[in-house]
């Protein structure tokens, strides 16, 4: 019924591409692909756009999120950086991945990204002042967060909506982050939450590390500095903290 | 062998540029620019302004269409926009309409 695509190597796509055949992607697509069939990303392609289908082989780049009613397959020579959601999942070796990767369903529909910035962007604007108070909730609002399984890689960008993580960043995100995805050198973190949880945690850190860094910066310039507690940051003063305590409790 | 073919099943919106031979028996909308040959199939839908070198339409066009070397409307084509092209072949059971530049 259907004919085989082909999006050949010469060829460029911006904008949406959608059906229920199969498609192999050879060239270069900026915008969406949403297939009911089967895709093929192949070596030379180059893909900065959200791609599902009901299976995905991809071999080629991948900027944007990947997910598939059935399977995805990165091969070797696979460079994705996105996140990946599908009942199963395959990565062989030598593929690359960046990002979530969450086996059991695939990704919910874009608009939780959409709103995840916004409100970060308004959590930066927020007085540090909010956060020790909330601090000590926080775990209590992670929590929720993580449950939910429908929204496993998204959760996690959501999550500065609460008030409390924005302390928390300088204390809890470092550690998590060499964890699942993240290249850097792994550091064995005692942190009894489930892996599920670390994993959603592993994928904001790459996105909005800088945001963090920037944060936790402010945040050591300003009064807040000494407030944020224990293991990362870099040397307080013994009194500072309590000084700025008594500070705010009096606010 | 065709480099790029848009199968029946697959509808892209948007804009597609390539310097290699596009075959389209699915639906296109928005812009098609192509430096060799542009194939519309039976039964494909494009609802783009196409430029193409060479242009073959058996299926349905809607849209300016410029080729620098040919336009050929095949039996059962149809093409409503308007056509700039050097050479321009119109079939027998082919309907079209619009207007014909061929640069004289």
């Amino acid at each position: 019924m259907t004919t085989p695509s082909t999006i050949g190597r010469g060829t460029t796509i911006r904008g949406s591409i959608r059906g229920d055949g199969d498609l192999e992607l050879h060239g270069y697509v900026e915008g969406t692909v949403t297939l009911g069939g089967d895709l093929q990303i192949s070596e030379t392609a180059l893909v900065k756009s959200d791609v599902s289908a009901k299976r995905v082989f991809v071999r080629g780049a991948v900027a944007g999120n990947i997910s598939a009613t059935e399977i995805i397959i990165l091969e070797p020579g696979a460079r994705v950086v996105g996140d990946v959601g599908a009942p199963q999942i395959g990565i062989r070796p030598g593929a690359l991945v960046r990002g979530n990767v969450a086996t059991g369903a695939p990704l919910p529909p874009r608009p939780v990204h959409v709103a995840a910035p916004a409100a970060a962007q308004a959590q930066r604007g927020r007085p540090a002042v909010a956060a020790p108070a909330a601090r000590t909730s926080a775990p209590a609002a992670r929590a929720p967060v993580h449950v939910t399984p429908g929204r496993p890689v998204h959760a996690a960008p959501s999550r500065p909506v609460a008030p409390p993580p924005v302390a928390r960043p300088v204390i809890a995100r470092p550690p998590p982050a060499p964890h699942p995805v993240a290249p850097p050198p792994p550091e064995p973190e005692p942190e009894p939450e489930p892996e599920a949880e670390l994993e959603a945690e592993a994928e904001p850190m790459m996105e909005e590390e800088p945001a963090a860094t920037e944060e936790a910066l402010e945040a050591g310039a300003s009064e807040d500095s000494s407030s944020p507690p224990p293991p990362v940051v870099p040397a307080v003063p013994k009194g500072a903290k309590a000084q700025v305590r008594r500070g705010r409790g009096g606010k | 062998m065709a480099g790029t073919i848009i199968g029946s099943g697959i509808t892209i919106e948007g804009e597609i540029t390539s310097d290699e031979e596009v075959v389209v028996s699915g639906t296109v909308r928005g812009k098609l620019s192509v430096d060799g040959g542009v194939t519309v199939e039976s039964g494909a839908v494009v609802e783009a302004d196409v430029a193409a070198g060479t242009l073959s339409v058996g299926g349905h066009v809607t849209g300016n269409v410029s080729a620098s070397d040919r336009v050929d409307l095949l039996a059962g084509g149809r093409l409503v926009g308007d056509v700039k092209a050097a050479r321009l072949t119109i079939a027998d059971g082919a309907s079209f309409k619009g207007n014909v530049d061929m640069d004289v």
